[in-house]
């Protein structure tokens, strides 16, 4: 298997850690998942690009769409729990515990 | 010819000299009252010019002067119709009002704005002879809204106290109410015969004409106090006793009337509206008189009692008399102006009293307008060879013998014998009797204005009916034969009453005035409709448009319907379905572990 595609798989495992275990700011999970979708953006762009898979040209873009349509639904869903608590721990995501 | 329309034109122009001559301050001058006065009294005389040419020649005309506009094909014109109504209403009117402005130097003689009084006085005169001799829908509108304004303002004279103004906005309000269906009528003349002339409209065949004519009708019923739009007539007693006699008995009341027999050719071949204006007219006759039986303040009752004989005049135009019914405008005219001019002598003499519990024993007190009352009242109720009885007897008669709605009869006839019982109270409780008013007051009629303006409406009472009845032209064919009972009919209704209210009055003298029963109550409220409808339809209107503006509209529409809804509903099911208690960090955790463990079993097993 190629080195790149060794390397881009790290980058997406790394961020995943990031993503799955983090201390208190619901933030650094939202820029981990940022980061999942570059790795795996770069993977699909060398892939169909070394491979020539000419009709799969379209796929990265539409991954990138995707992907910015997911943040900004993160992005809002942090604003509010930020406007109801000032701060974005994630300590504050309490309310159906018993 | 030239005489005709030179004294017309005279007369017309001379009545609004006084209002002109305002821009040259006459009108702050200390004689403006008596100028006004002999103005009117010149008018009439010049009036009766015209009046007798017709009379002896039926020379009718009418002068077109001036075009005002032509929009599209409508042509406005300035014309004045003078016919057999105006011609014989006019000086009815001119001398009627020239007594009153006589009587009201008199009674108004205390008054600052004296001189604004009579211009006021004045300018409903003139809108008045506009409403009676316009050829035009138009004319005739500016005339009916004139007369409405003046008497807004004459009404709230005493501007200072609440239920003169509350009277005042009464009448503009259900006035208004009346406007509706003229212009209605206006409307439908214009689409479909293209003209708001009379010539045209009554040479034009039409299909049916139930809309403007109903529209008419609603005009009358507004203008005319008919039963549902009765209530400002009797509060329209705010206002000085002056405009009672002029606006609210003789000439503004009769304005409805007067319209619906200048309509008289289309109104004649529709059953439908003549037996709407039947039931109408007997409804309004006699419920209006059944109110009357038992209010106290001499005003109100008097009120009541014309409210009653424009009923009386809406149930001839319902049988097809529309030349009976003018008859009866212009006899009423004279003792209906007479009994409020007596009653304003009383009210000033025993100092500003006009409950009649409170007055008596003026029968030696003041003996002319005792007898001007009592002469009044005989006229009122149809005593034979007065003048009531040329055209109330006539009317009787002529609804006994016609073919039409029994019980309209009925009601007229039980409303006539009414008409004698209230008339009997007044005259039991204001002059017979031990006097039971405060001592210390001097009661006097000396006064010529006063003497001179009573006499004179006195002997138009009582010969007013002869002399008009015989000198016009014959123009419907009364009816000559009857059975002896339906002849006196009206007489004997008359006598019933008039027994019936004596014996009652006199035998419940002394004694005890017991807690009134349901039918007294009924009959002193008004019927209750005063209080029912003038609470109960503003309370709904305006609860019902804030319900409607503010809870539909803001509160369940732009507010519940979509955001709050969603909002509540995503909510109450979020919880429902998840389990869950946020634990986030254990959940991420958790993920990680079991692709740790699944990462190292898969791959490196066996």
């Amino acid at each position: 298997m190629p080195v790149v595609y060794v390397n881009i798989f790290l980058a997406f495992i790394v961020s995943l850690m990031g993503l799955l275990i983090y201390r208190s700011h619901l933030m650094s999970s939202l820029l981990c998942l940022e980061g999942m979708m570059l790795s795996l953006f770069v993977m699909l762009t060398v892939t169909v690009l070394n491979n020539h898979f000419t009709l799969a040209n379209m796929a990265p873009i539409i991954l990138l769409v995707f992907a910015a349509c997911e943040a900004a639904l993160g992005l809002s869903l942090l604003v509010m729990v930020s406007n109801t608590y000032g701060t974005d721990y994630v300590q504050n995501l309490n309310l159906l515990q018993c | 010819m030239n005489l005709f329309a030179s004294s017309i034109v005279m007369t017309l122009l001379m009545l609004t000299m006084p209002i002109i001559l305002t821009s040259a301050s006459t009108h702050k001058n200390k004689f403006y009252p008596q100028y006004v006065k002999t103005t009117i009294s010149h008018a009439f005389m010049i009036s009766t010019i015209p009046m007798m040419m017709f009379l002896y020649s039926g020379q009718e005309m009418i002068i077109s002067n001036w075009h005002w506009m032509t929009i599209q094909t409508l042509k406005l014109t300035l014309s004045f119709k003078l016919d057999y109504f105006s011609m014989i209403f006019m000086p009815v009117a001119l001398f009627v009002t020239w007594s009153i402005m006589e009587f009201s130097i008199w009674y108004m003689h205390t008054d600052p704005n004296i001189n604004r009084f009579f211009k006021y006085l004045l300018m409903f005169l003139i809108t008045m002879m506009i409403l009676v001799t316009a050829n035009n829908l138009f004319q005739l509108f500016v005339g009916w809204e004139g007369v409405g304004i003046m008497s807004f303002l004459l009404i709230g004279w005493w501007y200072g106290r609440t239920d003169a103004n509350t009277a005042a906005l009464q009448a503009v309000l259900y006035n208004r109410i009346g406007d509706v269906g003229f212009i209605m009528a206006m409307a439908w003349f214009l689409l479909n015969t293209n003209a708001w002339d009379f010539q045209q409209i009554f040479a034009i065949k039409h299909d049916n004409l139930n809309i403007p004519l109903a529209g008419l009708l609603l005009a009358a019923t507004g203008k005319s106090a008919q039963f549902g739009l009765h209530p400002w007539l009797p509060s329209a007693m705010e206002g000085p006793t002056p405009v009672s006699a002029l606006l609210h008995s003789s000439t503004m009341v009769v304005a409805g009337v007067f319209l619906l027999i200048r309509f008289h050719p289309l109104m004649e071949h529709n059953k439908t509206i003549q037996t709407a204006a039947l039931c109408l007219g007997a409804m309004t006759t006699l419920f209006t008189a059944a109110c009357a039986l038992t209010q106290n303040d001499i005003k109100k009752i008097i009120a009541f009692s014309t409210s009653s004989q424009l009923g009386l005049m809406i149930v001839t135009i319902g049988i097809n008399q529309p030349y009976l019914a003018f008859l009866h405008i212009c006899t009423h005219a004279f003792f209906k102006a007479m009994l409020f001019m007596c009653s304003g002598s009383i009210i000033h003499s025993l100092n500003n009293e006009q409950d009649i519990r409170k007055m008596g024993g003026l029968f030696k007190a003041l003996p002319l307008t005792t007898t001007a009352l009592i002469i009044g009242t005989l006229a009122l109720t149809g005593m034979p060879f007065l003048t009531g009885f040329y055209s109330k007897d006539l009317i009787i008669e002529t609804a006994n013998t016609s073919y039409t709605n029994a019980w309209a009869l009925l009601t007229t006839l039980i409303a006539t014998s009414m008409t004698a019982a209230y008339s009997t109270r007044i005259v039991f409780f204001a002059l017979l009797g031990q006097p039971r008013f405060n001592p210390a007051i001097v009661i006097n009629e000396n006064n010529p204005l006063l003497i001179n303006s009573i006499k004179r409406l006195l002997l138009g009472s009582i010969f007013a009916g002869y002399l008009i009845s015989h000198n016009i032209t014959p123009t419907s064919i009364p009816q000559m034969t009857m059975p002896y009972y339906l002849k006196m009919t009206a007489l004997a209704v008359t006598m019933l009453g008039f027994i019936l209210a004596l014996e009652l009055n006199s035998t419940m003298q002394g004694l005890k005035f017991n807690y009134p029963q349901s039918p007294f109550k009924f009959s002193n409220q008004l019927g209750y409709f005063p209080i029912i409808i003038h609470r109960l339809l503003p309370t709904m209107g305006l609860s019902m448009s804030q319900k409607m503006a503010s809870m539909l509209l803001d509160m369940i529409w732009l507010e519940n319907v979509l955001p709050k809804s969603i909002s509540y509903f995503q909510m109450k099911s979020s919880i429902t379905v998840s389990n869950q208690k946020g634990l986030i960090k254990l959940y991420f955790l958790s993920f990680m572990i079991t692709l740790a463990l699944s990462f190292f079993v898969l791959n490196f097993h066996g």
